[in-house]
């Protein structure tokens, strides 16, 4: 029996040594908390994380991960997140926290400072931009990249079939292909879905764009919600959704799945991990995900550099109420470095691997392992890989991030009824935002 | 004889102890609370909360959007606060009439949406609700029709919050006023009967007056659990647009669990409990004025 396990440590070691020529990883220690048993509690809404996070037990059995699903960010987690740092107690050891939630949540002092509780070089295994994200300050460092969500089409490839329509790859194709598929089916089928209650989505079109929302200037904010290029996108989908060819279904419900799997929606602007909600929740009809395809971005100018936005994207943070800040630490950095892991999230949970070692890695190709599967096979990873190395990397965020997307959902509902311009909903949401910001005690202009 | 009187004192002190936990010290603490501020330093700084006065209830008698949830349940309240007692009262005295098994059946039946938690009725309702999967919207397109939207404007949104409230609370409150019904003096009837009275005499003269207490007791409840809607608004959002503000504790939410702001939200509580305080004595007083 011990010469069975000796002779296994051997061969996993063979292993790791082989994986490592091609595959960058940082040094990880031989034992955590001294070998003595711990349970980090981990809330993750990302699905199959509990398989992923499992594959950390293996290689270090004395310390046990219990996953926690309490739903998406700022409609499940995020509430439960910040009570419990209110609290003092009942929070997690390590959580998820999307990148434009990370100045909130630093700002709430319930985060542990981690930047020197990993190694010196964790920095050099991502990519600039996302350690800017989770290291607002440039000092202080939150939390430790998961994954990005860099943005491209999701659409159905039988519906472009039926309809003889090709499919666009600019905005101005995009609203010709909108009408024709509108006419051509009798206005049953929509082109696309305008994600009303979900202001990250808008952000990420306005980020593909150039526009930039929030910038630091002394020791204060300026916040430019309304900038020309949010109003150019407010405009452009607010007349598409007036003639009719895009709904404004809610993210994520079951009318918005319905709709999809009933071919009413052609399109839709999905993030790296949206293809993982895709197969998750539309892989119960077989056969339907053959129907599916992800091209890129459609772009404001023919034949222009490809420039996309982010949407999500999410790091792991570490809180005050840690047992042991040093072992979830480094469970964080080894669940978003290692390869075994990004592996198993990528094919769980369509997580795009924010390390840069991770973009390479041959298996987010694989045809017959989700969620390329899913697509018939195609190659979403290269599609979002380039998608990833188009994205405008100097974004920034605010700490107000709740009120953002509340004033968004309330504004957006006005202009969808019609009772305001998009244009105008813009201009309200950046007024209502920074007027509520200033009252809880923010320096914005 | 000393011991004699610290023995009440200490039947009582597991009540007070869990009382001055439970409901006392939470007060305290969000009176606390209520005047704090946040103070920020910098642009990544940990917020630190300092005494503020009453500008947390200076802002909250600004904030039209607090405001507003006011307006809300008041318009809800005074619509269906008196199509649910109404509903209550004709099935708690049909009840009273009904006897043997068909008779408990009902009284059973009639009870158990009070049963189901409220966030699953939500869900059941927010199906109903919802735009393509709702039956009714499925029946109405099938007609040709546009499939009806639940959740907008403002009017028809409260209505259907107002059918969950309904549906769930209707049988509770029935149930109430059947169990006062019960305890009238059947000889009272009887009496009555003697004298020449017909069924509708006998609810209008005897059974009405006499659930009066009941349905005072049913008014002021339903007149806090009004003040006190979140749920149903809150579960139905999953279907679509729901204002944060819908009711004044939907708004409360927004403040403390997603803004993170504990302090404004606790002048934000204060200033609803006040306010429902108010509401149930100014009921209170106006009925019992009537009474004399």
């Amino acid at each position: 029996m011990k010469r069975f396990l000796i002779a296994g440590m051997a061969l996993t070691t063979l292993a790791s040594v082989a994986v490592a020529q091609s595959f960058r990883e940082p040094t990880f220690p031989a034992t955590l908390n001294n070998g003595q048993p711990i349970e980090l509690t981990y809330w993750s809404w990302v699905p199959n994380m509990d398989k992923q996070a499992a594959l950390f037990t293996q290689k270090y059995p004395n310390v046990k991960i219990k996953v926690e699903n309490l739903g998406g960010g700022q409609s499940g987690t995020y509430p439960k997140l910040q009570t419990a740092i209110k609290a003092g107690s009942g929070g997690p050891d390590v959580a998820q926290v999307e990148f434009g939630y990370i100045p909130f949540f630093a700002s709430t002092g319930g985060l542990v400072d981690i930047g020197k509780l990993l190694p010196a070089n964790a920095r050099s295994f991502f990519p600039a931009w996302t350690w800017a994200q989770v290291s607002p300050d440039g000092k202080s460092v939150f939390g430790v990249p998961q994954d990005t969500g860099p943005f491209a089409m999701i659409y159905r490839k039988d519906i472009f079939d039926k309809y003889g329509v090709k499919v666009p790859t600019t905005w101005d194709e995009y609203a010709a292909a909108g009408k024709a598929l509108y006419d051509k089916s009798g206005g049953k089928v929509k082109i696309g879905n305008f994600f009303s209650t979900f202001a990250p989505w808008f952000t990420a079109l306005v980020w593909a764009g150039g526009g930039q929302m929030w910038s630091v200037e002394g020791d204060g904010y300026k916040q430019t919600l309304n900038n020309a290029v949010s109003k150019q996108v407010a405009n452009y989908w607010g007349d598409l959704i007036k003639k009719g060819y895009v709904s404004t279904l809610p993210a994520f419900s079951a009318d918005f799945w319905n709709a999809v799997s009933a071919g009413q929606v052609a399109t839709s602007m999905e993030a790296a991990w949206g293809t993982g909600s895709f197969a998750g929740s539309l892989a119960k009809n077989p056969g339907e995900g053959a129907l599916y395809r992800v091209a890129p971005l459609p772009q404001w100018k023919k034949g222009q550099r490809l420039t996309t936005g982010n949407w999500g994207g999410s790091t792991a943070v570490v809180t005050k109420q840690a047992k042991n800040p040093q072992v979830a630490a480094t469970f964080a950095l080894w669940l978003m470095t290692s390869k075994t892991s990004l592996v198993a999230g990528w094919n769980g949970a369509g997580l795009f691997p924010a390390a840069t070692s991770g973009l390479g890695l041959p298996e987010l190709a694989e045809p017959s392992r989700d969620p390329a599967k899913f697509f018939g096979g195609q190659n979403v990873a290269a599609i979002y890989g380039q998608a990833s190395k188009s994205v405008n990397t100097n974004f920034a965020w605010s700490p107000w991030a709740p009120t953002v997307d509340a004033s968004f959902q309330k504004q957006m509902d006005r202009a969808v009824k019609g009772e305001i311009t998009f244009e105008a909903a813009i201009d309200a949401w950046q007024e209502e935002t920074v007027a509520k910001a200033k009252a809880d005690g923010y320096n914005v202009k | 004889m000393k011991e004699r009187s610290i023995i009440p004192y200490l039947f009582l002190a597991p009540f007070m102890l869990a009382f001055f936990l439970f409901f006392v010290a939470p007060v305290l603490y969000s009176v606390y609370l209520s005047f704090l501020i946040k103070k920020r330093t910098g642009t990544f700084g940990v917020a630190t909360d300092v005494f503020g006065g009453f500008s947390n209830y200076i802002r909250a008698f600004n904030d039209s959007d607090f405001l507003a949830s006011f307006g809300h349940i008041v318009v809800f309240g005074i619509i269906q606060i008196p199509i649910m007692l109404a509903l209550a009262a004709i099935i708690a005295l049909i009840l009273d009439q009904v006897t043997g098994p068909l008779g408990r059946f009902f009284r059973s039946a009639i009870y158990i949406p009070y049963t189901i938690p409220s966030v699953i009725a939500g869900l059941l309702w927010g199906f109903l609700y919802s735009r393509n999967l709702s039956p009714v919207n499925y029946a109405l397109t099938a007609l040709g029709q546009e499939p009806f939207n639940f959740l907008s404007p403002l009017p028809v949104l409260l209505f259907s919050i107002g059918n969950i409230v309904t549906w769930t609370w209707t049988g509770y409150n029935a149930i109430t006023l059947y169990a006062n019904l019960q305890t009238i003096s059947r000889e009272l009837y009887e009496a009555a009967k003697v004298d020449g009275a017909t069924g509708w005499h006998v609810i209008r003269y005897i059974k009405l007056p006499l659930m009066r207490p009941a349905l005072l007791l049913t008014f002021i409840f339903s007149i806090i659990g009004t003040m006190q809607i979140f749920s149903e608004p809150f579960v139905l959002r999953g279907i679509g647009f729901i204002p944060i503000n819908i009711t004044p504790n939907t708004y409360l939410y927004q403040i403390a669990a997603q803004d993170a702001n504990y302090s404004y939200a606790a002048a934000l509580a204060i200033i609803v409990a006040v306010v429902t305080f108010a509401f149930s004595g100014f009921f209170l007083r106006m009925v019992n004025r009537s009474n004399v």
